[in-house]
């Protein structure tokens, strides 16, 4: 599975507007449970699934990326959210370096091998300077889906 | 190079797409009396980047690779299952690796004449970086490639 497969446009948010960590965990959140219908009940399931691994360590990696992730079986697939903040948002990542960028990536926990391709085409994708000034810089979801499928 | 072929290696993933891929194979192989070998990859290269790119911690990285083995051994054993349905006894092999690289390597040992794949992913990019295993492996596979589309009808088909 490659980020190509999961993207979705309903699931890509431009600008976000949460100032701090927990409220972009929230917001992204926010996203999934809006374009999937999930109850109050489900939405907070999977925060506390995301919170619960965040705990274990930010998952800032640094170049201004975060990928908080986590497994909970209210999803039925894969899935990811895309959200690109305007101001950069302190991840606690081993750089210093405040983040723009956010994939929240969520899996049930039957796949496994899927949540991890995913995440590792995330973390090559994102390699690139060039792309992530680029990703930093649009202006809505359409150019962040255009942005990969380019 | 054998036509009909008489070696065939199946890919599976666990995606939908690869299942279709396995019945497919199977019946493939019925027709043309050959043996099929199932194999499903451990992508511990994939565990490897996660953790150097500071996403998985360690704790994270031992869960997923116990889950990763889990996943290998549960979608082989479904893969059995349905060749069985078709009176056809399925060679399966788990590996650790690159998928595309420890799927090449296994080809080439066994001599396969022809490898069966899922779908490839629909959505086309330039970027390098966002190929699939599926496309790698299409690319550096030392034997003929047929790549099954996901169709419903295959199903239908093998459950009849």
């Amino acid at each position: 599975m490659i980020l190509l497969d999961v993207l979705d446009k309903d699931l890509v948010k431009v600008p976000l507007t949460a100032s701090d960590k927990n409220g972009i965990i929230a917001e992204l959140v926010e996203v999934v449970a809006k374009a999937k219908g999930y109850t109050t009940q489900q939405s907070e399931a999977i925060l506390d699934a995301v919170l619960d691994r965040e705990s274990l360590g930010s998952t800032g990696i640094g170049n201004g990326i975060a990928i908080p992730h986590a497994k909970t079986n209210v999803v039925k697939h894969v899935t990811m959210v895309v959200g690109v903040s305007r101001f950069p948002v302190d991840f606690v990542s081993p750089d210093d370096q405040k983040s723009r960028i956010f994939f929240l990536v969520l899996a049930p926990s039957s796949e496994a091998s899927a949540h991890v391709e995913l995440l590792a085409s995330i973390a090559r994708t994102c390699t690139s300077s060039v792309f992530r000034r680029m990703l930093e810089q649009s202006k809505d979801k359409d150019e962040v889906v255009r942005l990969f499928m380019e | 190079m054998g036509v009909p072929f008489k070696d065939i290696v199946v890919y599976l993933d666990g995606s939908e797409s690869s299942m279709t891929a396995v019945m497919y194979a199977i019946k493939l192989a019925v027709e043309h009396e050959a043996k099929l070998t199932a194999v499903y990859v451990v992508n511990t290269k994939a565990l490897g980047e996660l953790v150097k790119a500071g996403i998985f911690v360690a704790i994270e990285r031992d869960e997923y690779q116990r889950d990763l083995q889990a996943d290998a051994d549960r979608y082989l054993r479904h893969a059995s299952k349905l060749a069985a349905q078709k009176q056809l006894e399925l060679d399966t092999v788990k590996l650790e690796g690159a998928v595309h690289v420890v799927v090449r390597q296994l080809l080439k040992d066994r001599h396969a004449d022809l490898l069966v794949l899922g779908g490839i992913t629909d959505i086309r990019s330039r970027r390098e970086e966002l190929s699939s295993e599926t496309d790698r492996m299409m690319r550096t596979a030392p034997c003929p490639v047929l790549v099954v589309r996901d169709d419903d009808d295959i199903w239908l088909e093998f459950e009849a």
